[in-house]
Protein backbone atom coordinates (compact mmCIF):
# COMPACT_ATOMS: atom_id res chain seq x y z
CA UNK A 1 0.00 0.00 0.00
CA UNK A 2 2.95 2.35 -0.32
CA UNK A 3 1.87 4.94 -2.47
CA UNK A 4 4.23 7.20 -3.60
CA UNK A 5 4.28 10.91 -3.35
CA UNK A 6 6.92 13.51 -4.16
CA UNK A 7 9.08 15.65 -1.65
CA UNK A 8 6.43 18.62 -2.69
CA UNK A 9 3.21 16.30 -2.22
CA UNK A 10 4.11 14.81 1.02
CA UNK A 11 5.41 18.29 2.63
CA UNK A 12 1.61 19.50 1.25
CA UNK A 13 0.08 16.48 3.08
CA UNK A 14 2.02 17.17 6.49
CA UNK A 15 1.47 20.83 5.67
CA UNK A 16 -2.65 20.20 5.68
CA UNK A 17 -2.18 17.59 8.81
CA UNK A 18 -0.92 19.99 10.69
CA UNK A 19 -4.70 21.46 10.21
CA UNK A 20 -6.09 18.49 11.19
CA UNK A 21 -6.81 17.00 7.96
CA UNK A 22 -7.33 13.34 8.42
CA UNK A 23 -7.61 12.28 4.87
CA UNK A 24 -4.20 14.14 4.16
CA UNK A 25 -2.53 12.35 7.35
CA UNK A 26 -3.71 9.13 6.06
CA UNK A 27 -1.57 10.09 2.93
CA UNK A 28 1.23 10.49 4.83
CA UNK A 29 0.57 7.17 6.74
CA UNK A 30 0.39 5.55 3.23
CA UNK A 31 3.59 7.40 1.87
CA UNK A 32 6.18 6.70 4.88
CA UNK A 33 5.21 3.80 7.15
CA UNK A 34 6.93 1.46 5.67
CA UNK A 35 9.81 3.28 5.37
CA UNK A 36 9.38 4.61 9.18
CA UNK A 37 9.02 0.48 10.22
CA UNK A 38 12.30 0.01 8.39
CA UNK A 39 13.43 2.60 11.05
CA UNK A 40 12.03 1.51 13.85
CA UNK A 41 12.85 -2.11 13.05
CA UNK A 42 16.20 -1.54 12.69
CA UNK A 43 16.98 0.04 15.85
CA UNK A 44 14.73 -1.99 18.23
CA UNK A 45 14.97 -5.51 16.21
CA UNK A 46 11.30 -6.63 17.37
CA UNK A 47 8.62 -6.29 14.67
CA UNK A 48 5.74 -5.95 17.90
CA UNK A 49 8.13 -3.47 20.04
CA UNK A 50 8.72 -1.64 16.15
CA UNK A 51 4.89 -1.61 15.60
CA UNK A 52 4.37 -0.29 18.89
CA UNK A 53 6.63 3.15 18.46
CA UNK A 54 5.45 3.16 14.76
CA UNK A 55 1.97 3.73 16.03
CA UNK A 56 3.61 6.11 18.60
CA UNK A 57 5.71 8.05 16.34
CA UNK A 58 2.20 9.05 14.15
CA UNK A 59 0.18 10.33 17.36
CA UNK A 60 3.14 12.50 17.27
CA UNK A 61 3.28 13.28 13.89
CA UNK A 62 -0.58 14.07 14.16
CA UNK A 63 -0.53 16.46 17.33
CA UNK A 64 3.55 18.07 15.90
CA UNK A 65 2.71 18.60 11.55
CA UNK A 66 1.88 22.05 12.88
CA UNK A 67 5.77 22.50 13.38
CA UNK A 68 6.85 21.18 10.45
CA UNK A 69 8.21 24.02 8.46
CA UNK A 70 8.70 22.95 4.63
CA UNK A 71 11.10 25.80 4.03
CA UNK A 72 13.90 24.21 7.25
CA UNK A 73 13.54 20.84 6.65
CA UNK A 74 12.86 17.80 4.25
CA UNK A 75 9.45 16.09 4.87
CA UNK A 76 10.94 12.40 4.88
CA UNK A 77 14.09 13.91 7.48
CA UNK A 78 11.79 15.18 9.67
CA UNK A 79 9.39 11.98 9.55
CA UNK A 80 12.68 9.87 10.14
CA UNK A 81 13.88 12.05 13.16
CA UNK A 82 10.96 11.62 15.13
CA UNK A 83 10.49 7.50 14.35
CA UNK A 84 14.47 7.16 15.17
CA UNK A 85 14.64 9.20 18.32
CA UNK A 86 11.19 7.46 19.57
CA UNK A 87 12.90 4.19 18.74
CA UNK A 88 16.13 4.78 20.77
CA UNK A 89 14.35 6.29 23.71
CA UNK A 90 12.51 2.84 23.24
CA UNK A 91 15.44 1.16 23.36
CA UNK A 92 17.69 2.97 25.42
CA UNK A 93 14.52 3.20 28.01
CA UNK A 94 15.83 -0.64 29.45
CA UNK A 95 13.00 -2.52 28.19
CA UNK A 96 14.67 -4.07 24.77
CA UNK A 97 17.46 -5.95 24.25
CA UNK A 98 19.16 -5.92 21.31
CA UNK A 99 21.59 -7.85 19.88
CA UNK A 100 24.76 -6.69 18.33
CA UNK A 101 25.66 -6.30 14.67
CA UNK A 102 29.25 -5.99 14.06
CA UNK A 103 29.89 -2.69 11.79
CA UNK A 104 30.82 -4.33 8.74
CA UNK A 105 27.97 -6.59 8.36
CA UNK A 106 25.56 -3.43 8.52
CA UNK A 107 27.44 -1.83 6.10
CA UNK A 108 27.22 -5.09 3.80
CA UNK A 109 23.46 -5.28 4.45
CA UNK A 110 23.04 -1.30 3.36
CA UNK A 111 25.23 -1.58 0.18
CA UNK A 112 23.31 -4.51 -1.36
CA UNK A 113 19.62 -3.00 -0.07
CA UNK A 114 17.84 -2.79 -3.32
CA UNK A 115 16.61 1.01 -4.33
CA UNK A 116 13.13 1.32 -2.16
CA UNK A 117 10.23 3.45 -3.44
CA UNK A 118 10.33 5.56 -0.43
CA UNK A 119 13.50 6.69 -1.87
CA UNK A 120 11.80 9.08 -4.09
CA UNK A 121 10.53 10.82 -1.04
CA UNK A 122 14.25 12.14 -1.03
CA UNK A 123 15.67 13.96 -3.44
CA UNK A 124 18.20 11.38 -5.07
CA UNK A 125 20.44 13.83 -5.12
CA UNK A 126 20.96 14.86 -1.38
CA UNK A 127 21.85 11.17 -0.87
CA UNK A 128 23.83 10.59 -3.66
CA UNK A 129 26.24 13.87 -2.39
CA UNK A 130 25.72 12.15 1.45
CA UNK A 131 26.81 8.67 0.31
CA UNK A 132 29.75 10.64 -1.40
CA UNK A 133 30.69 12.61 1.44
CA UNK A 134 30.51 9.90 3.29
CA UNK A 135 32.49 7.31 1.23
CA UNK A 136 35.39 10.49 1.41
CA UNK A 137 36.07 9.64 4.81
CA UNK A 138 37.95 6.32 5.87
CA UNK A 139 36.07 3.04 6.08
CA UNK A 140 35.91 2.46 10.17
CA UNK A 141 34.40 6.21 10.59
CA UNK A 142 31.78 5.93 7.94
CA UNK A 143 31.16 2.47 9.15
CA UNK A 144 30.41 3.76 12.66
CA UNK A 145 28.37 6.95 11.67
CA UNK A 146 26.19 5.00 9.61
CA UNK A 147 25.86 2.21 11.89
CA UNK A 148 25.46 4.89 15.12
CA UNK A 149 22.39 6.36 12.55
CA UNK A 150 20.75 3.31 12.08
CA UNK A 151 20.89 0.98 14.95
CA UNK A 152 20.99 4.21 17.38
CA UNK A 153 23.71 2.95 19.58
CA UNK A 154 26.10 4.93 21.71
CA UNK A 155 29.81 5.71 21.78
CA UNK A 156 30.04 3.09 24.04
CA UNK A 157 28.73 0.34 22.52
CA UNK A 158 30.65 2.05 18.88
CA UNK A 159 33.63 1.24 20.61
CA UNK A 160 33.12 -2.28 22.12
CA UNK A 161 32.14 -3.28 18.91
CA UNK A 162 34.81 -1.70 17.18
CA UNK A 163 37.38 -3.13 19.70
CA UNK A 164 39.15 0.30 20.01
CA UNK A 165 39.37 3.20 23.14
CA UNK A 166 35.85 4.79 23.84
CA UNK A 167 38.65 8.14 22.70
CA UNK A 168 39.36 6.40 19.91
CA UNK A 169 35.71 5.99 19.01
CA UNK A 170 34.73 9.99 19.32
CA UNK A 171 37.66 11.23 17.97
CA UNK A 172 36.61 9.20 15.10
CA UNK A 173 33.12 10.57 14.79
CA UNK A 174 33.45 14.00 16.10
CA UNK A 175 36.22 14.44 13.14
CA UNK A 176 34.21 12.80 10.79
CA UNK A 177 31.07 14.71 11.61
CA UNK A 178 33.01 17.85 11.17
CA UNK A 179 34.90 16.69 7.57
CA UNK A 180 31.06 15.51 6.48
CA UNK A 181 29.76 19.01 7.25
CA UNK A 182 32.68 20.88 5.24
CA UNK A 183 32.13 17.93 2.01
CA UNK A 184 28.33 18.45 2.38
CA UNK A 185 28.48 22.13 2.60
CA UNK A 186 31.32 22.54 -0.38
CA UNK B 1 45.29 9.48 16.75
CA UNK B 2 45.14 13.31 17.52
CA UNK B 3 43.37 14.35 20.86
CA UNK B 4 39.89 15.04 20.14
CA UNK B 5 40.05 18.20 22.40
CA UNK B 6 42.17 20.43 20.24
CA UNK B 7 39.16 21.47 18.00
CA UNK B 8 38.74 24.59 17.69
CA UNK B 9 35.63 26.56 20.21
CA UNK B 10 33.07 26.82 17.06
CA UNK B 11 33.30 23.52 15.84
CA UNK B 12 33.76 22.01 19.00
CA UNK B 13 29.80 23.30 19.01
CA UNK B 14 29.24 21.79 16.06
CA UNK B 15 30.44 18.11 16.47
CA UNK B 16 28.48 18.24 19.88
CA UNK B 17 25.47 19.08 18.07
CA UNK B 18 26.44 16.21 15.60
CA UNK B 19 26.88 13.66 18.60
CA UNK B 20 23.71 14.99 20.19
CA UNK B 21 21.40 13.93 16.21
CA UNK B 22 23.29 11.06 16.06
CA UNK B 23 22.28 10.01 19.42
CA UNK B 24 25.84 8.68 20.39
CA UNK B 25 26.24 10.54 23.88
CA UNK B 26 26.27 8.86 26.99
CA UNK B 27 22.85 9.50 28.87
CA UNK B 28 24.57 12.15 31.08
CA UNK B 29 26.67 13.82 28.54
CA UNK B 30 23.33 13.47 26.46
CA UNK B 31 20.83 15.25 29.20
CA UNK B 32 23.98 18.26 29.45
CA UNK B 33 23.19 18.51 25.80
CA UNK B 34 20.17 18.38 25.41
CA UNK B 35 19.44 21.27 28.23
CA UNK B 36 22.19 23.13 26.67
CA UNK B 37 19.86 22.61 22.91
CA UNK B 38 17.09 24.08 25.25
CA UNK B 39 18.67 26.66 26.73
CA UNK B 40 20.26 28.01 23.30
CA UNK B 41 18.55 28.43 20.50
CA UNK B 42 21.92 28.83 17.88
CA UNK B 43 22.86 25.36 19.21
CA UNK B 44 19.23 23.79 18.83
CA UNK B 45 19.75 25.49 15.21
CA UNK B 46 22.89 23.17 14.76
CA UNK B 47 21.00 20.06 15.87
CA UNK B 48 18.17 20.50 13.35
CA UNK B 49 20.79 21.24 10.48
CA UNK B 50 22.40 17.85 11.69
CA UNK B 51 18.83 16.31 11.79
CA UNK B 52 18.57 17.43 8.17
CA UNK B 53 22.12 16.11 7.10
CA UNK B 54 22.09 12.86 8.46
CA UNK B 55 18.67 12.09 7.49
CA UNK B 56 19.60 10.76 4.15
CA UNK B 57 21.33 7.88 6.14
CA UNK B 58 17.95 5.98 6.52
CA UNK B 59 17.80 5.98 2.75
CA UNK B 60 19.62 2.71 2.88
CA UNK B 61 17.07 1.18 5.16
CA UNK B 62 14.67 -1.01 3.97
CA UNK B 63 11.60 -0.16 4.22
CA UNK B 64 8.90 -2.76 5.55
CA UNK B 65 5.18 -2.57 5.44
CA UNK B 66 3.21 -2.37 8.97
CA UNK B 67 0.94 -4.98 9.57
CA UNK B 68 -2.77 -3.66 8.79
CA UNK B 69 -3.43 -3.55 12.76
CA UNK B 70 -1.06 -0.42 12.96
CA UNK B 71 -2.97 2.07 10.89
CA UNK B 72 -6.56 1.74 12.86
CA UNK B 73 -4.38 1.72 16.28
CA UNK B 74 -3.61 5.51 15.00
CA UNK B 75 -7.21 6.22 13.69
CA UNK B 76 -7.99 5.36 17.13
CA UNK B 77 -5.94 7.66 19.14
CA UNK B 78 -6.24 11.03 17.31
CA UNK B 79 -8.03 13.22 18.98
CA UNK B 80 -9.95 15.94 16.60
CA UNK B 81 -7.81 19.01 16.22
CA UNK B 82 -10.91 21.04 18.53
CA UNK B 83 -10.61 18.67 21.37
CA UNK B 84 -6.31 18.75 21.31
CA UNK B 85 -6.51 22.15 21.77
CA UNK B 86 -8.30 22.21 25.17
CA UNK B 87 -7.44 25.27 27.33
CA UNK B 88 -4.12 23.49 29.19
CA UNK B 89 -2.73 22.27 25.52
CA UNK B 90 -2.91 25.78 24.19
CA UNK B 91 -1.75 27.68 27.04
CA UNK B 92 1.21 25.70 27.67
CA UNK B 93 2.29 26.11 24.09
CA UNK B 94 1.82 29.69 23.50
CA UNK B 95 4.15 30.31 26.76
CA UNK B 96 6.48 27.35 25.42
CA UNK B 97 7.36 29.56 22.73
CA UNK B 98 10.98 31.75 23.64
CA UNK B 99 12.56 32.07 26.56
CA UNK B 100 10.42 35.31 28.31
CA UNK B 101 7.46 32.78 27.64
CA UNK B 102 9.13 30.37 29.08
CA UNK B 103 9.71 32.80 32.32
CA UNK B 104 6.22 33.49 32.45
CA UNK B 105 5.21 30.52 32.46
CA UNK B 106 7.09 29.14 35.13
CA UNK B 107 5.99 32.11 36.98
CA UNK B 108 2.68 31.49 36.05
CA UNK B 109 2.82 27.85 37.33
CA UNK B 110 4.67 29.06 40.33
CA UNK B 111 1.57 31.48 41.31
CA UNK B 112 -1.07 28.51 40.41
CA UNK B 113 1.00 25.62 43.07
CA UNK B 114 1.67 28.84 46.04
CA UNK B 115 -2.11 29.46 45.59
CA UNK B 116 -2.86 25.54 46.78
CA UNK B 117 -2.80 24.64 50.32
CA UNK B 118 0.71 24.27 51.27
CA UNK B 119 1.16 20.54 53.32
CA UNK B 120 3.97 21.68 55.59
CA UNK B 121 3.47 23.08 59.25
CA UNK B 122 2.07 26.89 59.05
CA UNK B 123 4.45 27.27 61.95
CA UNK B 124 7.67 27.56 59.57
CA UNK B 125 9.38 30.96 59.85
CA UNK B 126 10.48 32.86 56.89
CA UNK B 127 13.86 32.49 55.73
CA UNK B 128 15.11 35.95 54.76
CA UNK B 129 17.05 35.72 51.17
CA UNK B 130 14.89 33.34 49.63
CA UNK B 131 15.06 33.24 46.18
CA UNK B 132 12.61 31.29 43.71
CA UNK B 133 14.62 29.59 40.56
CA UNK B 134 12.42 28.16 37.95
CA UNK B 135 12.55 26.34 34.81
CA UNK B 136 9.80 24.75 32.29
CA UNK B 137 11.41 21.92 30.54
CA UNK B 138 10.51 21.24 27.24
CA UNK B 139 10.28 17.64 24.81
CA UNK B 140 12.98 17.41 21.49
CA UNK B 141 9.65 18.42 19.54
CA UNK B 142 10.05 22.02 21.89
CA UNK B 143 6.20 21.04 23.46
CA UNK B 144 6.48 22.09 27.11
CA UNK B 145 6.46 19.37 29.37
CA UNK B 146 7.17 20.51 32.86
CA UNK B 147 7.12 23.59 34.94
CA UNK B 148 9.48 23.58 37.98
CA UNK B 149 10.14 26.19 40.84
CA UNK B 150 12.79 25.87 43.23
CA UNK B 151 12.97 28.11 46.78
CA UNK B 152 15.97 28.04 47.42
CA UNK B 153 15.09 29.69 51.07
CA UNK B 154 12.70 26.62 52.24
CA UNK B 155 14.37 23.93 49.97
CA UNK B 156 11.15 23.23 48.85
CA UNK B 157 10.46 22.07 45.04
CA UNK B 158 7.39 22.13 43.00
CA UNK B 159 6.77 20.97 39.45
CA UNK B 160 3.55 21.22 37.38
CA UNK B 161 3.86 18.46 35.01
CA UNK B 162 1.55 18.93 31.55
CA UNK B 163 -0.52 15.87 29.60
CA UNK B 164 3.19 15.20 27.37
CA UNK B 165 4.49 13.05 30.10
CA UNK B 166 0.95 11.13 30.76
CA UNK B 167 0.51 7.73 29.70
CA UNK B 168 4.17 6.54 29.64
CA UNK B 169 4.61 3.24 31.84
CA UNK B 170 8.25 4.87 32.35
CA UNK B 171 9.04 6.71 35.77
CA UNK B 172 10.35 9.93 35.19
CA UNK B 173 13.35 10.57 36.70
CA UNK B 174 14.20 14.41 37.77
CA UNK B 175 18.20 15.34 37.32
CA UNK B 176 20.13 18.87 38.01
CA UNK B 177 22.98 19.95 35.65
CA UNK B 178 25.81 21.09 37.27
CA UNK B 179 27.14 24.37 36.61
CA UNK B 180 31.03 22.34 36.46
CA UNK B 181 29.73 19.73 33.97
CA UNK B 182 27.91 16.51 34.74
CA UNK B 183 24.39 16.11 36.70
CA UNK B 184 23.20 15.27 39.70
CA UNK B 185 20.36 12.51 40.44
CA UNK B 186 17.21 14.28 42.30
CA UNK B 187 15.03 11.79 42.22
CA UNK B 188 11.87 9.22 40.45
CA UNK B 189 8.98 11.94 40.59
CA UNK B 190 5.24 12.10 39.38
CA UNK B 191 4.66 12.68 35.79
CA UNK B 192 0.48 12.65 36.00
CA UNK B 193 0.28 15.41 38.39
CA UNK B 194 2.03 18.70 40.58
CA UNK B 195 3.82 17.90 43.41
CA UNK B 196 6.41 19.61 46.12
CA UNK B 197 8.99 18.06 47.62
CA UNK B 198 11.29 19.04 49.80
CA UNK B 199 15.51 19.09 49.07
CA UNK B 200 17.11 17.49 51.65
CA UNK B 201 20.81 19.41 52.54
CA UNK B 202 22.46 17.25 50.16
CA UNK B 203 20.60 18.29 46.93
CA UNK B 204 19.67 22.11 48.24
CA UNK B 205 23.12 23.20 47.87
CA UNK B 206 23.09 21.97 43.92
CA UNK B 207 19.61 23.05 43.12
CA UNK B 208 20.37 26.52 43.82
CA UNK B 209 23.24 25.96 41.74
CA UNK B 210 22.13 24.13 38.69
CA UNK B 211 22.31 25.69 35.29
CA UNK B 212 19.18 23.72 33.84
CA UNK B 213 17.06 20.11 34.62
CA UNK B 214 16.09 17.41 32.65
CA UNK B 215 14.21 14.81 32.91
CA UNK B 216 15.45 11.15 31.81
CA UNK B 217 12.62 7.74 31.70
CA UNK B 218 13.86 5.14 33.71
CA UNK B 219 12.25 1.53 33.94
CA UNK B 220 9.95 0.82 36.29
CA UNK B 221 11.60 -0.24 39.98
CA UNK B 222 14.99 0.68 38.71
CA UNK B 223 17.16 3.33 40.04
CA UNK B 224 19.97 4.67 38.29
CA UNK B 225 23.60 6.24 39.70
CA UNK B 226 23.32 9.19 41.10
CA UNK B 227 25.18 10.65 38.24
CA UNK B 228 24.38 8.77 34.90
CA UNK B 229 20.89 8.68 34.10
CA UNK B 230 20.26 5.17 32.09
CA UNK B 231 17.21 6.00 30.52
CA UNK B 232 16.81 8.75 27.93
CA UNK B 233 16.18 12.15 28.33
CA UNK B 234 13.39 13.50 27.23
CA UNK B 235 12.70 16.66 28.34
CA UNK B 236 15.40 19.54 29.75
CA UNK B 237 14.73 23.62 30.54
CA UNK B 238 17.15 25.79 32.05
CA UNK B 239 16.91 27.20 35.41
CA UNK B 240 16.32 30.95 35.44
CA UNK B 241 16.10 33.26 38.36
CA UNK B 242 13.13 35.29 39.58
Amino acid sequence: MSAILTRDELALALGRTGEGDRAAFRRVYEATSAKLLGVTLRILADRQIAEDVLQDTYLTVWRKADSFDASRASPITWLVTIARNRAIDRLRSGAVMRKSTPIDEVVTVIVDDAPSPAQALETGDDVRRLNDCLGQLDDRTGGAIRTAFIEGVTYDALAVRENVPLGTMKSWIRRGLLRLRVCLES
Amino acid sequence: MTDPTDIGRMDEDLALAGELALRVLSPGDEAAARARAAADPAFAAHVEAWNERLGGLADGIAPVEPSFRVWPRVEAGLTPPAAANDNSIVFWRRWAIGSTGLLAASVAAVIVLLAQPVPVPIATPAPPPAVMRVATLTLESGAAAMTLAYDTGTGELYLAPTTEMAGDNRVPHLWLVLPEGGVQLVGAIDGSTTSRHSLGRALSGPAGVANAVAVSMEAPGHTPAQNRPDGPVVASGEMQQL
